[in-house]
């Protein structure tokens, strides 16, 4: 635990240091949302169908785009295999990159609220949402966090993750919208969405903390 | 006992050029006779209903069949750390989206006369296609990367699985996600009324087809896979002894 602690604290010092990377990430989620805004023409029409399917897409576009990097600069400096050499177990240093990567996707989700809240004049910061986007935001995290690992091995990585992770994330996005649809108080059937949310975000992080000392084994 | 099973299992093998291309093409060609000839034209849907005798063993033996051993071997790669079971996992990824895409496309071209559609987003197509796309993801980190690589190859076996036990998520996420849509034609499901005798031995000719052609492709591949990877060591022994 302790172990899992010191990552995340080196690599949330880390990502304050080099705050471009969030902050891209964040700038990107606002130009995602405006790009929605004048294509679907959300600003004069009833947003609420179509406000889940924009906030999701535009959550894991930049989660991606963002996590894509948690292992870039460790592999190009070497201090990955480092750490692998240091007494942490592997599942330590996977649970502190993904609690770093969670930590900084729910703030920029949030700036997405806030702005969506704004634009939209919809109150999106209930509790409720808060929660939905919490553990969806761990399910997929989890598992774009392990994927990432192909770090700079492959030429064409960029292109590579999300063509990777989204065909897997299928379930979540569906479940993730369906709730917040509900939340919203739009029809979305009688489908425990929220189960499946939480059963996702459980079997990924389950899966990564497992899978991930096989991944990175020299 | 064991041995005796052992070498007999080793010698049977030997034989797999010998036996299994000329077995196939006998069954293929019986399978293709009968589903064109011999069997009885469906009342209801015509002739098209004869895609059937190559839908329905691409989708049970091409797809999940090798999807599964996809699983297998990457569990191996990751449990004994053998190259060699990476080259049975690539093997048979390739043949397994091979049939995936024939499944979709037969299917396609059967459901246009039939559902008056060629896609619908009915919850066992539209898993068969998030299926589709993460086992073209698999090849895709093996054409990216160094295909020698263990880690790469690890790194995919990772994937497979994941992909693998993705599945019955995918599956009840979309069945779920499409209750809510309307569903503008009748799917009917295929084991709804018992199949004609002679529909059924045909559709076993089929299976029988379709079976060997998978594991002979599969074969064909791995040992492909497999030459790839000695000259790789070859090459590597030449050069570290051309340096030295």
């Amino acid at each position: 635990m302790s172990e899992t602690m010191a990552v995340f604290r080196k690599d949330l010092r880390l990502a304050w240091r080099d705050r471009s990377a969030w902050l891209s990430a964040a700038a990107f989620a606002a130009i995602t949302v405006l790009t929605y805004s004048f294509a679907f023409d959300l600003a004069t029409q009833d947003v609420r169908p179509l406000l889940p399917g924009v906030l999701w897409t535009t959550f894991l576009f930049a989660g991606i785009l963002a996590n894509g990097q948690s292992f870039q600069r460790e592999a190009e400096q070497g201090t990955l295999d480092a750490m692998l050499l240091s007494p942490v177990s592997p599942t330590a240093i996977y649970v502190g990159k993904v609690l770093t990567n969670v930590v900084g996707l729910l703030t920029v989700e949030v700036a997405v609220l806030l702005l969506a809240t704004i634009l939209f004049g919809t109150t999106l910061l209930t509790l409720e949402l808060s929660l939905i986007v919490f553990v969806g935001t761990i399910g997929y995290v989890s598992l774009t966090t392990l994927l990432a690992t192909l770090g700079s091995r492959a030429r064409a990585r960029a292109v590579l993750l999300p063509v990777l992770a989204l065909p897997l994330l299928v379930p979540m996005l569906i479940a993730a919208v369906r709730a917040t649809g509900a939340s919203l108080g739009d029809p979305v059937g009688t489908a425990p969405w929220m189960l499946l949310l939480v059963v996702f975000a459980m079997w990924t992080s389950i899966g990564g903390a497992l899978l991930f000392p096989m991944v990175t084994e020299r | 006992m064991t041995a005796g099973l052992a070498s007999l299992a080793a010698r049977a093998y030997g034989l797999r050029w010998r036996v299994l291309p000329p077995l196939t093409g006998v069954a293929m060609l019986a399978m293709l006779i009968g589903a064109v000839l011999a069997a009885p034209r469906e009342v209801i849907e015509g002739e098209v209903q004869r895609l059937m005798y190559i839908h329905v063993p691409s989708a049970t033996i091409g797809m999940y069949g090798s999807i599964g051993v996809v699983f297998v071997a990457s569990a191996m790669v990751l449990w004994k750390r053998d190259m060699r079971w990476d080259a049975v996992a690539r093997g048979a990824a390739t043949v397994g989206v091979l049939f995936t895409a024939l499944t979709l496309l037969t299917g396609a071209i059967w459901g246009r006369p039939v559902w008056g559609v060629y896609w619908a987003w009915d919850a066992r197509l539209t898993s068969t296609l998030v299926l589709f796309l993460i086992y073209c993801g698999y090849l895709l980190i093996r054409q990216i990367a160094d295909p020698h690589d263990e880690q790469t190859a690890r790194y995919a076996a990772v994937f497979a699985m994941i992909g693998a036990l993705d599945i019955p998520l995918i599956n009840m996420s979309v069945r779920w996600w499409n209750t809510l849509h309307p569903q503008p034609i009748v799917v009917r499901p295929l084991g709804d009324e018992a199949l004609p005798t002679e529909m059924l031995i045909v559709l076993l000719v089929g299976t029988v087809a379709i079976s060997l052609l998978v594991a002979w492709l599969i074969v064909l591949r791995t040992e492909t896979e497999l030459a790839a990877q000695r000259i790789h060591g070859l090459r590597a022994g030449v050069d570290r002894r051309e340096a030295s």
